[in-house]
């Protein structure tokens, strides 16, 4: 029992370990330059979409069988995948607030971003160009 | 079992102990309960709630992350449907994001709960509050339901535990001691029954009770009837008193000081009602008719006052006669008890008795202890006055009872009692002393004239002719006199000084009466040890014989001698008959003496018929007192045969007296000894009675005229002519005639002139000793 809780251990870190480091990024045509987390959580978590530039975001998700997905929540909230399918379900009942859009995966949300001022979505480091500007970097700091 | 039993029974009693003791605990209990009850079911609540929260906390969290108020709503509607819950409220950002509540709930005393809501992705962030209030309501009912079930559970055990107690209380301790009690009014302890423990409880405390109580019940048992006996005894012993108060013959009452009667017997109120004033009632000691009634109420107090006990005998009745012994005894309280005996008649006795003690039954004069009372009390009322006192004597009294019988003494004693009143005053006094003595006190007589003529009168008087039982009798009596205070000065030496006057006078013979001389006193020593003497001159030979020859007047020839005592005193040498006989006839040695004489004269009188004159005979004299015993004819018989004497050469000489003191005695001895041969002559005839119907009656075979007539012959004619009518008349009963005291020749002419043919006298010959007669008359 305590060997398999330690390789289910073992198998939740080594992704952050080997996985790179996920920014939240936005259209830089959006107005916003920075983002604190507690503004990143409203957004994604459906409490306030209102940017500070006073647009109304577009918040993107990656499809629950990504590392990202699990590891940018896993980041900002601390909560696993499930909890914040949970945290979702209760509120979908009441329709008030919306869960993020799904998107393909992180070219979608690059092209998204790139596309849609409002948009705003979590992208690995490593795939930040120019049209996009990072308003948070998940996870650092 | 009925109500009121039931009512204070012990089962009663336990139950209702038990209730209240269980309601008390109940209530306690169920209060601690109620308030356990009610902080449990609050936790419970709360607790409940708590949970409740736990569970929405996410929702919660998520509605006011989101503040969406339907999910908020929603969730508060989910919670109201808990009853427990009064009211709900969440708040998000300061404002209230939703609210429901329930109406008719209670929301009092319980405080609200509340939560905090956090952010579900920040950590620490409060970002809004849950608050649930808990109904009271709900508690409320939960804890009345639990007491509600706990009520009706203690009931229930309560009910048991009283049916419980009750069946044990009544099998185990109300039987036993129902059927103990009942088991004990049966029970007659008194036939010694037993109590028996009821059944199934032989060994437990009810068994031991019953032994206690068997225990108990003998000895209260035994103690009962120790009682019973005691106080039988008490009652029996109670009844005899009562019984002896009630039939005593004495009165017995209690009075108290001042003499009220309290309580008396009934031989009181019969003594008592004889001796009652008239009209009283016996409620008072006063109104019996007491001839003292002071010194009974004196006595009362003294008693009643100082408890000392009186007994008095006090005269009583309307004229006195009636005597009673009153004794008191104190009983307290100043009251006393008394006892009264009716002594009437014993108090006469005693007078009676007091006369009779000091006198004489038979002559009815005072006896020596009235006339010793007598003296002592004249003495002592006047010790100067001089009294006589006459000591009487009857002579030959003592024979007069022999040969006569009491009576006719005891008829000489009341005739001389009789005369010799007649010769005193009133106030002299007579008793008699015993036998034929008598004391005549003679008061106020102080002088020898007096005295004498008295003295003179009685003897005088009594010498009167009596005829006692049909014989002329005469009192012959002596008087010894003393006089108080010269000769004496009590009874006793009066007595004994009139005693020796007494003797003077008895042996005197003259007067008749003699007065004390001091010179009696030596005198009677004197007698007395000359009588003394007397007694042992036969032993020591002292008595000898003298003879005096017996001459036939007409031829001057011996016929006999008469055998005359003789007595050489050892210090007062020759002693005289006169003296010495007398005396011997008074203390009776006479007898003794006259034995010796007949013995003496029988042995003279055969030596001397042997030598020479066998015809000669021998005269002995025999006094009064030798007649009949001290001289029997058998002895005479037999001295004069062991001697050899023929009868008819003995004579005995008696005088008148023998004749006086008992005739008949005095006859038959005189008979039969002259059946035997033996001769009697009278001696000392004339001085005496000289009774010619005696002589005629006295079968004797001579007469001695005396000698005083003899002597005076020549010169006295009366003297003469008595000798001669002596003579004739012996000559005409053919009796011999002696003639004493022939002293001359002229003597014997004349009386051979008047016919007497013996003589004896000095003119022949004076007594003489057996030797000197021997070779004198031989």
């Amino acid at each position: 029992m305590r060997g398999l809780l330690f390789i289910l251990a073992l198998s939740m870190v080594a992704p952050a370990v080997v996985a790179e480091d996920l920014v939240v990024i936005v259209n830089p045509k959006s107005g916003v330059s920075q983002l604190t987390r507690e503004e990143v959580v409203d957004v994604f978590m459906g409490r306030n979409r209102q940017l500070p530039s006073r647009l109304t975001a577009l918040p993107l998700d990656l499809p629950s069988s990504t590392a990202e997905r699990e590891q940018f929540y896993r980041q900002l909230t601390g909560r696993s995948l499930a909890e914040i399918n949970a945290y979702w379900a209760r509120l979908m009942f009441t329709g008030r607030a919306t869960p993020p859009i799904l998107v393909s995966g992180q070219d979608e949300s690059l092209l998204m971003v790139m596309d849609n001022r409002s948009a705003v979505a979590y992208v690995s480091r490593s795939r930040v160009n120019a049209q996009v500007k990072v308003v948070y970097e998940v996870g650092g700091k | 079992m009925n109500l009121n039993l039931f009512r204070h029974s012990i089962l009663t009693g336990t139950v209702i102990g038990i209730v209240l003791v269980s309601v008390l605990v109940s209530v306690v209990f169920l209060t601690i309960t109620s308030t356990l009850t009610e902080r449990n079911a609050r936790q419970d609540v709360t607790r409940h709630l708590e949970q409740l929260l736990e569970t929405v906390g996410d929702t919660a969290s998520v509605a006011c992350f989101v503040g969406d108020s339907q999910l908020a709503n929603e969730l508060v509607a989910g919670l109201m449907k808990n009853e427990e819950i009064a009211w709900v409220s969440i708040e998000a950002d300061k404002k209230e994001l939703a609210h429901a509540g329930r109406e008719g709930a209670d929301g009092r005393m319980l405080a609200p709960l509340v939560r905090q809501v956090m952010s579900p992705f920040t950590a620490g962030e409060v970002i809004g509050s849950l608050t649930v209030q808990p109904d009271a309501a709900v508690i409320e009912r939960a804890v009345q339901h639990q007491v509600r079930v706990r009520v009706a559970m203690l009931a229930l055990q309560l009910f048991i535990i009283v049916l419980a107690v009750t069946g044990i209380v009544l099998h185990l301790i109300v039987r036993p001691i129902r059927a103990l009690s009942d088991s004990l009014h049966r029970l007659d302890a008194r036939e010694g029954e037993k109590l028996l423990p009821p059944r199934g409880h032989e060994q437990n405390e009810i068994a031991v009770l019953t032994n206690d109580i068997n225990t108990l019940t003998d000895s209260l048992v035994s103690a009962l009837r120790e009682e019973q006996a005691v106080r039988m005894a008490r009652e029996k012993e109670e009844r005899k008193y009562r019984s002896i108060f009630e039939n005593s013959t004495s009165g017995i009452f209690v009075a108290n000081a001042e003499g009220s009667v309290l309580s008396s017997n009934q031989a009181f109120q019969k003594l008592g009602g004889f001796v009652l004033k008239e009209g009283m009632a016996l409620d008072r000691l006063s109104h019996l008719q007491w001839c003292d009634p002071e010194q009974l109420q004196r006595m009362l107090e003294q008693c009643a006052e100082h408890g000392e006990c009186q007994s008095r005998v006090f005269e009583i009745g309307a004229n006195g006669g009636l005597w009673l012994n009153v004794a008191l005894t104190s009983i307290g309280d100043r009251q006393v008890q008394g006892v009264v005996t009716d002594v009437t008649q014993s108090k006469q006795s005693e007078t009676l008795a007091l006369k009779m003690a000091v006198s004489d039954q038979l002559t009815g004069a005072s006896n020596r202890l009235g006339l010793e009372r007598h003296i002592s009390e004249a003495v002592a009322h006047a010790p100067l006055q001089s009294f006589a006192l006459l000591l009487v004597d009857i002579r030959g009294f003592r024979q007069v009872n022999e040969s006569m019988g009491m009576s006719a003494g005891d008829e000489i004693l009341r005739v001389a009692v009789s005369r010799m009143r007649g010769c005193i005053k009133n106030s002299d006094w007579l008793a008699r002393m015993g036998g034929d003595e008598f004391v005549i006190v003679l008061h106020g007589v102080g002088t020898r004239e007096d005295a004498a003529r008295v003295a003179g009168r009685i003897n005088k008087t009594l010498a009167r002719p009596a005829e006692v039982l049909n014989h002329p009798f005469v009192i012959q009596t002596n008087v010894g006199i003393a006089f108080y205070p010269v000769d004496g000065r009590d009874l006793h030496s009066l007595l004994r000084d009139a005693g020796f006057a007494l003797a003077k006078s008895k042996l005197s013979g003259e007067k008749g009466f003699e007065f004390f001389e001091v010179a009696m006193i030596k005198d009677a020593e004197q007698r007395y040890q000359l009588e003394a003497d007397l007694k042992l001159s036969v032993a020591r030979n002292e008595l000898a014989l003298h003879f005096q020859p017996i001459i036939e007047l007409a031829s001057n020839r011996l016929l006999g001698a008469e055998a005359l005592v003789r007595w050489q005193h050892p210090k007062r040498g020759m002693v005289m008959p006169d003296t010495f006989i007398p005396l011997a006839e008074q203390n009776g040695f006479i007898r003794e003496m006259g034995v010796w004489v007949l013995e003496e004269a029988c042995r003279h009188l055969a030596a001397w018929r042997a030598a020479n004159n066998s015809s000669l005979y021998m005269t002995v004299n025999v006094a009064t007192p030798q007649i009949p015993d001290g001289l029997p004819v058998e002895l005479a018989i037999e001295a004069a045969d062991r001697y050899g004497v023929p009868h008819d050469a003995l004579i005995f000489e008696i005088t008148e007296g023998v004749l006086l003191s008992d005739f008949n005695k005095g006859l038959k001895w005189v008979e039969s000894m002259r059946a035997a041969g033996f001769h009697i002559y009278l001696d000392d005839f004339g001085t005496g009675y000289s009774s010619l119907s005696y002589l005629k009656r006295f079968p004797v075979d001579a007469v001695k005229v005396d000698k005083s007539f003899v002597r005076d012959m020549q010169s006295n004619a009366s003297d003469r002519a008595l000798v001669q009518a002596v003579v004739a008349m012996a000559r005409a009963l053919d009796l011999q005639v002696v003639a004493e005291g022939v002293e001359s020749k002229q003597h014997v002419e004349l009386l051979v002139e008047m016919g007497c043919s013996r003589g004896q006298g000095y003119y022949f010959s004076k007594p003489m000793p057996a030797s000197a007669f021997l070779e004198k008359m031989l």
